[in-house]
């Protein structure tokens, strides 16, 4: 005679349909009889339907940023030995960090400025007509602004949230450094505006652009070293500034 | 040109729009399997892995099932390494008495989301993550067993044991919450 000792571990195949005929058959003919066992079946498959019914979870902005962050610093650099943490640095330390990032951010700026690659010439259109070409010369750098400045504002929200985390030299000189690129887009933009044919113009204001993606991303993963503890790491991601502009 | 492609190729947005794509189902598998706390690290993980390793994907499955496999198994190692006994723990659950007393007919009635979600975290590691991986994701057991390592017959008894416990935090909760 089947009993529940003998039915109860294969409900859970019941309700997932995964037994042969023969089971199921004997298997539903004992569950017809004992409210236990039924009552096991129903529970199990109201769980199973709504475990279906759990769908994705919408990750919060941050983690998309400091995956981008970290993907920019991939950029090979020479090793650096592991340093054990120390949740806060000295504030000699930070005001150090600063005047480096003073020097080498404005100075990778100017120098990317002087030593930019050839403008590549607008495409042509399909009819090979100007027209065409400034359109779709046109939607291109649209299109690249769109995805700067989208960048732009959620990280600024990022960085305005936590601005509270870096030490206040480093803060002052990192927004000193976005001003200096925030002019740099502005006098980009007019240039952009007057000329709208202009290849240089449109390479300084997207060059410009990501250059502040690349401050702004470089102060997430900072605030991310600091949050962490992780001082070596930090010193680490300031080092790597000059570096990540292309 | 596939996403996969333009991601190996640098195309400035195609990463982008990769982790747009998958990471929602990425993140709740990671949720459910690790806990919220965990799940934002690991995601990145999984993403900065992804972007070393995609060079080595060749089309045999779906991206996105490259992308699920990967975060299984960083998940499942992440277990591992906060010290779960991972073995013995799947063993142990075969012949681990569980679950109600015998009771007459149903005791939970129709299962809300946020209570079974809730109640997924008092699962032990092991058969919470059987019980996401067939039930939630719709896994087959020979599936499940591949990516955990797992005998099938453990699977099954794996996800028999999870839904034995939550049926009784579920009947826990609804008797707490009349």
């Amino acid at each position: 005679m089947t009993t529940c000792e003998d039915i109860r571990p294969r409900l859970s195949d019941l309700v997932d349909g995964t037994l042969d005929a023969l089971d199921r058959d004997a298997i539903e003919a004992h569950v017809r009889t004992c409210d236990q066992c039924a009552g096991l079946v129903r529970d199990f498959d109201r769980i199973r339907r709504a475990a279906q019914s759990l769908g994705p979870i919408d990750p919060p902005p941050h983690v998309w940023l400091e995956i981008a962050g970290q993907l920019h610093q991939a950029t090979p650099r020479a090793p650096v030995a592991p340093a054990p943490r120390t949740p806060v640095a000295p504030a000699w330390q930070w005001a150090g960090l600063a005047a480096a990032l003073v020097v080498i951010t404005s100075g990778a700026y100017v120098f990317l400025r002087l030593e930019r690659p050839a403008p590549v010439r607008p495409p042509a259109a399909a009819d090979g007509s100007a027209t065409g070409s400034v359109q779709v010369f046109a939607d291109e750098l649209t299109a690249a602004m769109t995805h700067y400045e989208k960048a732009i504002a959620e990280l600024e929200v990022i960085t305005k949230t936590n601005n509270g985390s870096l030490d206040p030299t480093l803060a002052a000189t990192l927004q000193q450094n976005l001003l200096v690129i925030d002019d740099a887009i502005a006098q980009s933009r007019t240039a952009f505006t007057h000329d709208p044919t202009s290849v240089p113009a449109r390479d300084s204001l997207l060059e410009a652009l990501q250059r502040k993606v690349s401050v702004l991303q470089e102060t997430v993963a900072l605030m991310n070293e600091i949050r962490k503890g992780d001082q070596a790491g930090a010193a680490q991601v300031a080092a790597g500034f000059p570096k990540k502009s292309s | 040109m596939a996403l996969a492609d333009r991601c190996r190729a640098g195309a400035p947005e195609a990463f982008d729009e990769l982790y747009r794509t998958h990471a929602p189902r990425l993140f709740g598998l990671a949720c459910r399997l690790v806990g919220r706390p965990d799940a934002e690290d690991l995601l990145q993980e999984v993403f900065l892995a992804a972007h070393r390793k995609l060079e080595q994907y060749r089309g045999d499955s779906a991206l996105g099932t490259w992308l699920f496999r990967l975060a299984t198994n960083l998940c499942v190692d992440h277990l591992r390494s906060r010290g779960t006994k991972w073995a013995r723990l799947t063993d142990a659950l075969i012949d681990d008495p569980v679950g109600l007393a015998p009771t007459t007919g149903s005791v939970i009635g129709a299962v809300d989301r946020l209570d079974l979600e809730r109640a997924l975290t008092t699962l032990p590691d092991g058969c919470r993550t059987v019980f996401v991986l067939h039930d939630v994701e719709g896994f087959e057991h020979h599936e499940i067993g591949q990516l955990l390592g797992i005998a099938d017959g453990t699977s099954k008894s794996q996800l028999h044991k999870a839904r034995l416990r939550l049926r009784e935090a579920l009947a826990t909760g609804r008797r707490a919450c009349p």
